[in-house]
């Protein structure tokens, strides 16, 4: 199979910067073996610059969460290689993958995931304890900082289920962005949301990796969601193709 | 740590309940090892607490004081054995009395004052030193109560209160060897003379026990020696009553801390959710497990907190019969035994955290 080596180098980036920070070469994911072997992902490749929002567009079982997995250092490649800035991810161990993951990538899961027993304000306070330079003070003033910004400065003291859905999601961004990381992964932002909150969730996040100069890749099967991205890779069976800017896309559609 | 705890505050009905139920089981674990030291020691007191290294009885009591017979004389032939430093007639017998509360059986010991053979656990007063005075554990007894022995009527006065110095779970009483041997002569007035049951015996510093026992047994003919240890296991009824209690404290025990681990994996299962949730973003397995640790160390301090102001309060509460009471050293020993056996199964609950897989958070499997 041929790869599909793609570089989001569009006009609309914020970012100043020409070498992409994240090179995905050539990654195949296959699960199984023999007979049962199935491929999720085939020999998928895209090159991403520091500043840049893209997304990743596919219908369900196509393969997007298997590859965002791998390039945040979830699950490792059959094959190919993935490399964040001067990392190699798909060389890294477990316990190296572990600490690549606190320090180096921010996570958005779908139905935001946060930790049940711990107030807006804790979620991004633990996320900075697992650093090895965590320092409580500085993360306390982070994570205000975040929140405030986020436009939760009334609700870090919330627990997650006293949040409505917009609102934990805007705390699963600011964890996501708490340790500073060089990459965003977002998995299906707005599957809980509806289509309004949904937007105002997307704009937030593309303007949030934009102003802090991070690198965002952003599943997401709803093609509505694409116009705040600068460009968009569709995935259908494990195979990724460009599909241009994210307002050309949304246009066509 | 600070996950840990942030967890224990936010859901204190949960932990409570944990550890309500953790307190109970540390309870019934301290409560029945309370009653079986005291019962134990209600039989092995007298020995535990007297002063001697050896004990010797004659070769024909099987292993038994009370079924042993030696002519008094014999405490000079074992005091010349190789490595004894001093040697004490001990005589005992069981005999009816009255005391304050009413009639009672009562276990007199006759020793001689100084020598070996001399009772411990002296709490108030001062051991008999003249004719028909007695040092006594008998609970409700008091300094200048009298104890008539009976059928004879010699009457004893309490000059001294022993504590942990029963024997056969009986209230016993000690005089000096003449008041005992007195008092057997009043019962038996045609004794040719009044045998002593053993010879207690204290060796020479750096002379081994073991060896001044069966080195007495084989020079003094018609004689058996004992170390402490082997004459307190060889008392009548002890070794059953300490396995009967052993298999209830160990089986409570074990059914404790496979309980508290079954909790905890309940607790682990209950958060695998948000446990997958902190591997993807970064936690380690190990940060998971301390916090885990963590938690099992905080329930079982606490609990072991409420269980034993719990066994406290019951052991007030309740009349046994038996001076019953909680020792910070079994308080120690239980709690540190359940901390580090709940840890183990604890182990439970790490083993489902490392098996956790990060990726299924996104859903990538």
């Amino acid at each position: 199979m041929a790869s599909n080596t793609t570089t989001a180098d569009t006009a609309s980036t914020g970012s100043a910067s020409t070498e992409p920070i994240l090179r995905v070469n050539d990654v195949t994911k296959t699960y199984g073996e023999g007979h049962t072997a199935v491929t999720a992902v085939a020999n998928a490749s895209l090159a991403v610059k520091e500043g840049e929002f893209v997304s990743l567009l596919g219908p369900s079982g196509s393969g997007k969460t298997t590859l965002i997995s791998m390039i945040g250092g979830l699950l490792t490649s059959t094959s190919g290689t993935i490399e964040l800035g001067d990392v190699d991810v798909s060389t890294l161990s477990k316990k190296d993958l572990t600490a690549f993951r606190a320090q180096r990538v921010g996570f958005v899961f779908q139905a935001s995931n946060l930790v049940p027993f711990l107030t807006a304000k804790e979620n991004l306070v633990y996320v900075a304890t697992l650093r090895k330079d965590y320092d409580r003070k500085q993360a306390s003033k982070r994570a205000d900082e975040l929140l405030g910004e986020l436009g939760l400065s009334e609700r870090i003291g919330n627990l997650p289920e006293q949040l409505s859905g917009g609102e934990r999601q805007r705390v699963a961004i600011g964890r996501a962005l708490m340790n500073d990381p060089d990459l965003v992964l977002v998995d299906e932002p707005t599957a809980s949301l509806d289509t309004e909150l949904g937007r105002q969730v997307v704009q937030l996040l593309a303007r949030e990796v934009k102003d802090r100069g991070k690198t965002g890749i952003m599943v997401t099967h709803d093609l509505r969601m694409v116009e705040y991205t600068d460009q968009v890779f569709e995935i259908l069976d494990g195979k990724l193709s460009a599909e241009g800017t994210g307002k050309e896309k949304a246009k066509s559609h | 740590m600070r996950l840990a705890l942030l967890e224990m505050r936010r859901a204190k009905l949960r932990f409570g309940l944990l550890t309500g139920a953790v307190s109970l089981l540390i309870f019934l674990v301290l409560f029945l090892s309370a009653l079986s030291g005291a019962l134990v020691n209600s039989f092995t007191g007298a020995f535990s607490n007297l002063d001697a290294d050896v004990l010797v009885y004659s070769d024909t009591a099987r292993d038994n004081i009370q079924g042993s017979r030696l002519q008094p004389d014999t405490v000079a032939k074992v005091a010349a054995v190789p490595g004894v430093a001093a040697a004490g007639g001990l005589a005992t017998t069981t005999t009816s009395a009255q005391l304050s509360t009413g009639k009672s059986d009562l276990q007199v010991f006759g020793f001689t004052p100084g020598a070996p053979g001399t009772p411990g656990g002296l709490t108030d007063g001062r051991l008999p030193s003249a004719p028909n005075e007695t040092a006594a554990d008998i609970s409700d007894a008091a300094i200048g109560d009298t104890i008539t022995l009976l059928p004879t009527n010699i009457e004893l006065t309490v000059v001294g209160l022993l504590k942990g110095a029963q024997f056969n779970a009986a209230p016993t009483a000690y005089v000096d060897l003449a008041s005992y041997e007195a008092a057997q002569k009043a019962a038996n007035p045609n004794a040719p003379y009044v045998p002593i049951n053993a010879v207690a015996v204290n060796t020479e510093p750096g002379a081994s026990a073991s060896t001044v026992a069966t080195d007495i047994g084989s020079t003094v003919q018609g004689t058996k020696g004992y170390t402490m240890s082997s004459a307190i296991a060889n008392i009548p009824g002890v070794s059953s009553v300490s396995q009967t209690f052993g298999i209830l404290v160990g089986l409570t025990f074990i059914i404790g801390i496979v309980v508290i681990g079954f909790f905890f994996l309940i607790l682990t299962v209950q958060k695998m959710k948000v446990f997958t949730l902190l591997r993807a973003t970064g936690a380690s397995t190990w940060q998971l497990t301390k916090t885990v640790s963590f938690q099992i160390t905080a329930v079982v301090f606490l609990a072991s907190i409420v269980a034993s102001l719990l066994t406290f309060g019951a052991l007030q509460g309740v009349n046994t019969g038996l001076p019953v009471s909680l020792s910070p050293a079994l308080v120690g020993a239980v709690v540190v035994a359940v901390w580090i056996f709940s840890l183990l199964t604890g182990s439970l609950s790490v083993r489902r955290i490392r098996a956790i897989d990060p990726a299924s958070a996104a859903g990538a499997r």
